[in-house]
């Protein structure tokens, strides 16, 4: 039989061991994840963290040919000689930083200014002059992104598409082609346009092709080693994202400054029949951008999924046209000009 | 906007109805809930976000079997069951303050318990098993690739509580306290080198055993239950910690909110057996 006090004792243990459990658990509650970053605007803090996720995360570490590892030394040096209470002197360190890297995807973010690069197109021909291209575009309709009008005696359908960040849709891409019901062909120029929705590419490019053709392939990054991706997936043109189709020549007029999605329409351009790549070279891009941030709450954009051609060759560096041509007139546009002739040619 | 609130309201009210066995009396808490917290996801951002949420949700408490309940038998019912939804949605802006996230979370779960109680059934003490399922979903706004992300575990928990009758003139009070952590489940996790634009082509990631070695789940809850003549209410607090990850990818939200929710009982009939 259980006497009072025994049964006292055996509640108080009880008790005792509940609120050890309550204890525990309130304990647990305050622990803090070791990977977890601290809001701190500590120069050589920022500096280091942004040599890791470029180093861990950014795709094409090795394909830059920069000594990421002497970066590391030099630049938390320069760090270290900054105050502390100076974002502007941070952020123009990280921004000669990730500029070493000649990559228009690779760019810092804060309230007072966004980093970028122009090296990778600084050294090319412009290939491209809004006066010029007036005297062909002229009297033109807008349909979402798309200005277009006829050129060379309403033979020729003329589309200029600035930027594929502009929204588009298969209606709008129905309207243009039947603007140019009677044209014997097609100019797409995607010259100075700088990217934006991959999706618009694959949307734009859907009525030059009536099957889901191999255009190319991609890979993510799988781990934070320089080499660490996924095998190679297989990209293909979407047909079925435009009921309406374009069979006759179309001319895609690019340069250096057809970046990103522009520069991934191109390349899906290239497998259409009936299409040719006129202009400069592509300006690249090839890698799909993502984001991270800074202890200091600064934003970095940066490649991290490899994209490739159908011929497995990698497109970041750009990609090359079917016809070189450079501007070199002052009273026309040379690019254009070429268009209409490999148009004219198809048809003799 | 209080019809969308009336009918969440009403939606969550029946499915605590929908549990309500022949005869059975049953207690169903409609709670509001305001509050902050900390989100963690590596996935959008190394920083952890403070932010303020608020919530919904629904409990219901009802005993297993009718003919034990206090009055017939003079004992309350030992083994009870007890079934919670909440939905919640949150602010968060980076200590920096130049970027936010957003996020909706829901849970869901049920647990039974055994029932001690002493001082004529004042002093209760609770303890069982309870199965929680819980999904995070979150958006960074500032991001030019407008990332997302979620989380997502299904766990079985330890639960365990005290619960404290006491009268005033025309009042009766509860004070409870419950508290209940993870044991063993599983939660799946999305590949943390994955791009915005492999996600459109669908999320890949990983499925994992859960435990404490793991992943961490901890939620208290302290409440009194206030019975006035005409309606019972409740006011409290919520602690709810969660925190898991692998080498690169971890989510821990800390949360603590404040509730105010509405208690009562009742109970449905059936048709009478011959």
């Amino acid at each position: 039989m259980e006497l009072p006090h025994q049964r006292e004792y055996t509640v108080m243990k009880r008790y005792r061991q509940l609120f050890s459990y309550i204890a525990f658990m309130l304990i647990l509650t305050a622990c803090h994840t070791s990977d977890e970053m601290s809001y701190s605007a500590d120069p050589v803090e920022n500096i280091e963290a942004l040599w890791q996720i470029i180093d861990t995360k950014y795709c094409y570490v090795e394909e830059k040919e920069v000594n990421w590892d002497a970066v590391h030394e030099t630049y938390l040096e320069k760090a270290a000689l900054l105050p502390e209470n100076d974002p502007v002197a941070l952020f123009d360190l990280c921004a000669e930083m990730l500029n070493l890297l000649e990559d228009g995807h690779v760019n810092l973010y804060s309230s007072f200014d966004r980093s970028y690069s122009t090296a990778w197109y600084d050294s090319y021909p412009a290939n491209f002059s809004s006066s010029l291209q007036q005297k062909y575009l002229h009297d033109y309709r807008i349909a979402g992104g798309l200005y277009y009008c006829t050129i060379d005696n309403d033979s020729i359908g003329y589309v200029y598409y600035s930027s594929f960040s502009n929204s588009i849709s298969a209606s709008n891409i129905g309207w243009v082609f039947k603007a140019f019901k009677d044209c014997k062909g097609l100019i797409i120029d995607v010259r100075n346009n700088g990217g934006g929705s991959l999706s618009y590419s694959y949307l734009l490019s859907s009525p030059f092709f009536t099957d889901n053709r191999l255009v190319g392939y991609w890979q993510h990054k799988t781990g934070p080693g320089h080499n660490d991706f996924s095998e190679m997936e297989e990209l293909r043109s979407d047909a079925s994202l435009c009921g309406v189709k374009w069979m006759r020549p179309v001319v895609v007029l690019c340069n250096r400054r057809s970046y990103s999605a522009t520069n991934s329409f191109v390349n899906i351009m290239r497998y259409a029949d009936n299409a040719v790549i006129v202009g400069g070279k592509s300006g690249g891009g090839g890698g799909m951008p993502m984001s991270y941030e800074l202890p200091c709450g600064w934003m970095v954009r940066f490649s991290s999924v490899r994209m490739y051609d159908a011929e497995k060759k990698d497109i970041e560096q750009g990609i090359e046209p079917d016809y070189q041509v450079n501007m070199t007139s002052t009273d026309k546009d040379d690019i254009i000009e070429k268009a209409i002739e490999l148009i004219n040619m198809a048809y003799k | 906007m209080k019809k969308i609130i009336g009918l969440i309201g009403l939606m969550f009210a029946l499915v605590g109805m929908v549990h309500a066995y022949d005869g059975v009396e049953h207690t169903n808490v409609l709670k509001v809930k305001y509050g902050w917290d900390y989100q963690l996801d590596t996935y959008l951002s190394p920083l952890a976000y403070p932010g303020q949420e608020i919530g919904i949700g629904n409990e219901w408490w009802q005993p297993f079997r009718p003919d034990t309940r206090l009055g017939k038998t003079g004992k309350l019912a030992r083994w009870a069951h007890v079934g919670r939804i909440d939905i919640r949605g949150a602010r968060h802006i980076s200590s920096a303050r130049n970027n936010l996230i957003y996020s909706l979370g829901a849970s869901g779960g049920w647990g039974a318990f055994y029932r001690w109680q002493w001082y004529d059934n004042r002093l209760k003490v609770l303890v069982g098993p309870y199965v929680e399922g819980e999904v995070t979903m979150r958006e960074i706004a500032s991001n030019v690739n407008k990332p997302y992300s979620f989380d997502f575990s299904a766990e079985v928990m330890a639960m365990s509580g005290l619960s404290w009758s006491f009268y005033g003139k025309k009042t009766s009070y509860r004070l409870h306290y419950l508290i209940r952590t993870n044991l063993i489940g599983f939660d799946y996790l999305p590949d943390y080198w994955q791009s915005y634009y492999e996600m459109t082509q669908g999320v890949r990631g990983t499925a994992r055993c859960s435990g404490h070695w793991n992943h961490h789940t901890v939620k208290h809850e302290v409440g009194l239950d206030m019975q006035f003549p005409h309606s019972t209410w409740r006011i409290g607090a919520e602690h709810d910690y969660v925190n898991y990850g692998t080498k690169n990818q971890h989510f821990v939200r800390n949360q603590i909110c404040l509730v105010v929710g509405c208690i009562w009982n009742y109970r449905i009939k059936g048709n009478t057996r011959l």
